[in-house]
């Protein structure tokens, strides 16, 4: 009887546990109501894309020395250096150079390698097309700058999630002087380099203070 | 007592007064609140529909419909224009008569239980001495359909999904059935309009939830059972049978089902606070009221403000109802089919009679509270 007993309160048990967790999940959920939505509304509010962001390559005709470097550090050989020698002069003549973005992964290696920066990657990505070959850029196409969503007035930009400030998870009506959170890149030397100096300036008068009183010693 | 509101009564005497017999008023009589109901039954649908994708976005921090006129509030309308002129597909090796019949017999049982829904003293259908007894019957019609329309479809998920609806809708039946035969015999009666009035003695108080709390569980938990929502919505598991039952169905039969769906998740709403939460009733009393301003309750503007106002309460009570169930369609995982049946019967079946038993020896013990 008491086993009976025993095990009827086990159950009741769980399911009260079970009762526990599922109004302690409700309350998740209801507390997810009153948050704004995340949601960007594509055509007219876009991202701004982060400053290390891989999008479409850009190409200037006139810096490329026609080296192939391109092609050989690209994992599937993609870009397609049109040049012929100049025997006169005995210089290569570029006549012509293309990507077909329909293949490349953007990887990011042509610009990596490239030794005279010909190539950038801009933060274009609006790349659709009806005709996979409209893809294939020839070098006029990889000329044009794209446009930047800030200075595009048709459209709202809205900064990413990690260049918001601390706390802030809502992009909307933030205004453009407030900064993100943490400091940028080039900051971040700046101090690294400041106590650096200031290091090396204690150890300096460490070392003539040192000095000083081993001569008093002598 | 005062009846409130009755329009039955004072429209088939206005006929009567142009000369006609009372047949014939009665005749005219009868379409009316048929229409109305199954009326304000679809516009319920489509609200619903509505706040179940607003509700789905908010609590999924997205936006939700929001083009289809303010708010996306028509944005049901156009998906249900959109299922109207899609074309009516039955596959070749289909059987053509059941695939046809089986969303009808799914739909019809659901809009027929809307008989029984009071939303006033006489601001029902119909006062069916056996009201609620009725809906327990009507809704198991349903399932019928349900496997009529897995087997007919001839595919393996339909068949399957089929079953799982009959297999749910029986074993949940039985519990839900129990946890109203607490309430019927706490009221004597089961009639709803009755069970209301017996709720409207003292306000929230003598609400049927403070003394039926476990019963209230149990029908709540069968409700979504019945009505195929997300803990319990094997039938068209959609990771698992691609849509169940519906797989197969396209255009305006699919539609019936879709609306069936949330018909009868409106109706279980509507019945759970016509069971639990004391209908119409509102925590004020409205008579005690109108003597206040020295109003007579017989006064036209006092009877419709309390047909109004209880109108009010049993469908905002409703819509809490349905706001929970979308809320927990989010919270909760699917339950396995095993987990389904042993929730079924080794959990909801044992405390749905032991709730049974409970509460007849309550209603011995103390006659005053429980309904003797």
């Amino acid at each position: 009887m008491l086993g009976f007993l025993q095990k009827v309160a086990d159950y009741t048990q769980d399911a009260v546990g079970a009762a526990k967790y599922l109004v302690q999940g409700l309350g998740v959920t209801f507390d997810h109501m009153r948050r704004r939505p995340v949601t960007v509304q594509y055509p007219y509010e876009k991202l701004i894309p982060s400053e290390r962001y891989r999008g479409r390559i850009h190409y200037e005709f006139d810096k490329c020395i026609a080296c192939e470097v391109c092609v050989r550090v690209c994992p599937i050989n993609l870009p397609v250096v049109d040049w012929v020698m100049n025997k006169e002069t005995k210089k290569k003549e570029l006549r012509n150079y293309s990507i077909d973005f329909g293949a490349c992964i953007f990887c990011g290696n042509c610009v990596e390698y490239c030794p005279t920066n010909c190539l950038s990657m801009t933060e274009e990505y609006e790349l659709a097309a009806f005709d996979r070959h409209s893809l294939n850029y020839d070098n006029v196409a990889l000329g044009r700058l794209p446009t930047s969503v800030t200075s595009d007035p048709s459209v709202r930009p809205l900064r990413e999630l990690a260049y918001l400030p601390e706390g802030i998870m809502d992009p909307h009506e933030l205004p453009a002087n407030q900064k993100r959170a943490g400091q940028l890149p080039n900051q971040i030397v700046k101090e690294l380099q400041n106590e650096k100096s200031q290091e090396e300036e204690n150890n300096n008068s460490k070392n003539v203070s040192q000095n000083k009183l081993d001569s008093i010693n002598k | 007592m005062n009846s409130g509101i009755d329009l039955e009564m004072s429209f088939t005497q206005g006929i009567q007064n142009l000369g006609l017999p009372p047949e014939i008023a009665h005749l005219l009589w009868i379409p009316l609140p048929m229409l109305l109901v199954l009326v304000s039954a679809v516009i319920g649908v489509l609200v619903t529909v509505w706040l179940e994708r607003k509700i789905s976005a908010a609590a999924q921090q997205r936006i939700g419909p929001e083009y289809a006129g303010a708010l996306g509030i028509l944005q049901p309308i156009a998906d249900g224009l959109k299922l109207l002129v899609k074309e009516d597909i039955i596959p070749a090796r289909a059987d053509s008569v059941l695939f046809t019949v089986g969303p009808i017999l799914v739909l019809v049982p659901v809009i027929l239980s809307w008989l029984i829904v009071p939303f006033g003293q006489h601001l029902l259908i119909s006062n069916v001495g056996i009201g609620i007894f009725l809906w327990i019957a009507l809704s198991s019609i349903q399932p019928i359909g349900l496997l009529m329309s897995g087997y007919s479809s001839n595919n393996k998920y339909s068949l399957l999904g089929g079953l799982r609806a009959a297999a749910q809708s029986i074993s949940y039946e039985i519990p839900l059935a129990l946890a109203v035969l607490a309430i019927v015999m706490m009221s004597n009666s089961l009639s709803t309009v009755d069970i209301v009035e017996q709720q409207n003695t003292a306000g929230l108080l003598s609400w049927n939830i403070w003394r039926q709390p476990v019963g209230f569980i149990i029908f709540w938990i069968c409700a979504l059972a019945e009505c195929e929502r997300l803990p319990f919505d094997l039938p068209e598991a959609e990771e698992e049978l691609v849509a169940g039952y519906q797989t197969e169905y396209a255009g305006m039969k699919f539609a019936l089902f879709y609306l069936a769906g949330y018909i009868n998740l409106v109706l279980s709403a509507l019945l759970v606070s016509v069971l639990y939460l004391g209908g119409w009733g509102f925590p004020i009393s409205i008579d005690w009221f109108a003597s206040l301003i020295g109003l007579s309750t017989n006064n036209p503007l006092v009877q419709i403000a309390t047909a109004s106002i209880g109108i009010v309460m049993t469908v905002l009570k409703a819509y809490l109802l349905v706001f929970l169930a979308i809320l927990l369609r989010w919270t909760t995982p699917r339950v396995r089919i095993d987990q389904l049946l042993d929730l079924g019967w080794k959990f909801l079946l044992p405390i749905s009679l032991v709730n049974l038993l409970l509460t007849a020896s309550l209603k011995l013990a103390f006659p005053m509270t429980f309904g003797g």
